[in-house]
């Protein structure tokens, strides 16, 4: 990986030389979508494996686990709103 | 964060905290004290014990039926819980559990010690715990202690056994044989479990140390009580912070140390209660039960700080042994014709 370096570097040079930023600001609202999908994943993890012990125990609880589970998807909206902002 | 890494404990924790609400409560126990055997066998056919009872209905009735549902029912509670179980939670939990294959082991033995007939004890075996179906059939047909111990080779308790098994020959009582047996399942509990740090770990350490010391303080009353001529450091388990076996020797002799020792304990404020009503009253079923529900009331305490641990798994273990406990009591109370208030006494309700 290390073959890269040079590259990368006389990308990142370039990148200096026209005076723009790394990352503009649509990579940097896609970025913040991705890591919010990451985190709302990492959040339904959990409460998703909590959920299906709950309605294996409960047919009834259904759809309070459902509910539970994509809660963590809010944060989602509000990286969409980022991204439409961008 | 879960502690194995995935999120199997969030699941145990879920199907455990359900199965934990439709435990008996005072309501429910209320009804069943005035109840006859037969109604409190259908009460609990409505229950969580309607496989159990179902299944065993045709061949049982009355208190029987009861009895065999409640072990029955038991048996299959612990084989869902390590059914759901994974990885590390998985193995605490059967460690835990095999506190079934000690009692099931000493059954056995004292079984057979006493020349009773294979189908009483196997009554009494609970089939849950490590030892499969074939192994107990086995330890319950057996003939002598001998060849009890001869089947245990290569389990837990085969080394612990053999050992003791010869100070059995000399001595002729079984104190040697059932002190083996339980001091191979503490020792094996505490595997991989240290008390450092403040994580759920050190919970459930201490959890299984007030254990060790209520059980080593229960033993120390007894044999205060009946002033029978023997050492309590025989009897001592391992593991406690209350006691070494000389100090529990010592106090063994004179009960109002004994007492002054738990009260100053961690335990003091938990067991007030119950060490006024011991000194006073000189009850020491009602010390026993307090104990009881000491443990019980740790067990939920621990459960509450750590819940993405074993803590709340082996509080619902105690809790659900408690319930058949109770049902046990109800119904042998009922039918022996005690009056409900003296059942009450018998149980422990948290």
């Amino acid at each position: 990986m290390f073959d890269i370096a040079p590259q990368v570097a006389s990308l990142a040079l370039q990148e200096g030389t026209s005076s723009g930023p790394a990352i503009t600001s649509t990579g940097m609202a896609a970025l913040a979508v991705g890591l919010a999908g990451l985190g709302a994943g990492y959040a339904e993890r959990g409460i998703g494996s909590a959920a299906v012990g709950a309605v294996a125990e409960d047919e009834g609880l259904f759809v309070q686990a459902l509910i539970l589970t994509v809660l963590p998807e809010t944060i989602l909206i509000f990286a969409l709103v980022a991204m439409i902002l961008a | 964060m879960s502690a194995t890494g995935s999120s199997n404990p969030e699941y145990v924790n879920a199907r455990v905290s359900a199965r934990r609400a439709t435990l008996f409560d005072e309501e429910d126990y209320r009804k069943l004290l005035r109840m006859s055997p037969d109604e409190i066998s259908r009460y609990m056919e409505e229950s969580t014990y309607q496989g159990p009872i179902n299944r065993l209905g045709s061949r049982f009735a009355g208190v029987d039926l009861i009895e065999y549902a409640l072990n029955a029912g038991l048996a299959e509670t612990f084989d869902e819980l390590l059914a759901w179980a994974d990885g590390r939670l998985y193995e605490q939990v059967a460690r835990y559990l095999r506190k079934f294959d000690a009692w099931n082991v000493k059954t056995a033995v004292r079984g057979v010690y006493a020349d009773t007939d294979a189908e009483s004890i196997e009554d009494d075996v609970i089939r849950a715990g490590e030892l499969d179906d074939d192994l107990l059939d086995r330890l319950v047909d057996a003939e002598s202690i001998d060849a009890i111990v001869d089947l245990l080779e290569g389990t837990l308790f085969g080394e612990p056994l053999a050992a003791a098994y010869e100070v059995y020959e000399e001595s002729g009582t079984l104190v040697a044989l059932e002190n083996a047996i339980d001091r191979a399942y503490y020792e094996n509990l505490f595997e991989g479990v240290t008390t450092a740090g403040a994580g759920a770990d050190s919970a459930y350490a201490e959890f299984l140390q007030a254990e060790i010391d209520f059980r080593n303080a229960r033993n120390a009353l007894r044999l205060a009580r009946s002033g029978a001529d023997i050492d309590p450091a025989e009897y001592f388990i391992e593991g406690g912070t209350l006691f070494t076996p000389e100090e529990l020797s010592a106090l063994s002799r004179n009960r109002d140390q004994l007492v002054e020792r738990i009260r100053e304990s961690r335990y003091g404020d938990e067991l007030t209660g119950a060490l006024d009503e011991l000194t006073e009253a000189d009850s020491l079923i009602g010390f026993e039960h307090a104990l009881e529900g000491a443990l019980l009331e740790h067990a939920r305490n621990a459960a509450h700080a750590h819940p993405m641990s074993i803590c709340p798994v082996i509080a619902f273990v105690l809790a659900k042994e408690r319930e058949a406990d109770n049902i046990r009591a109800i119904a042998r109370g009922t039918q022996a014709g005690l009056d409900p208030e003296e059942i009450r006494a018998e149980m422990v309700v948290r």
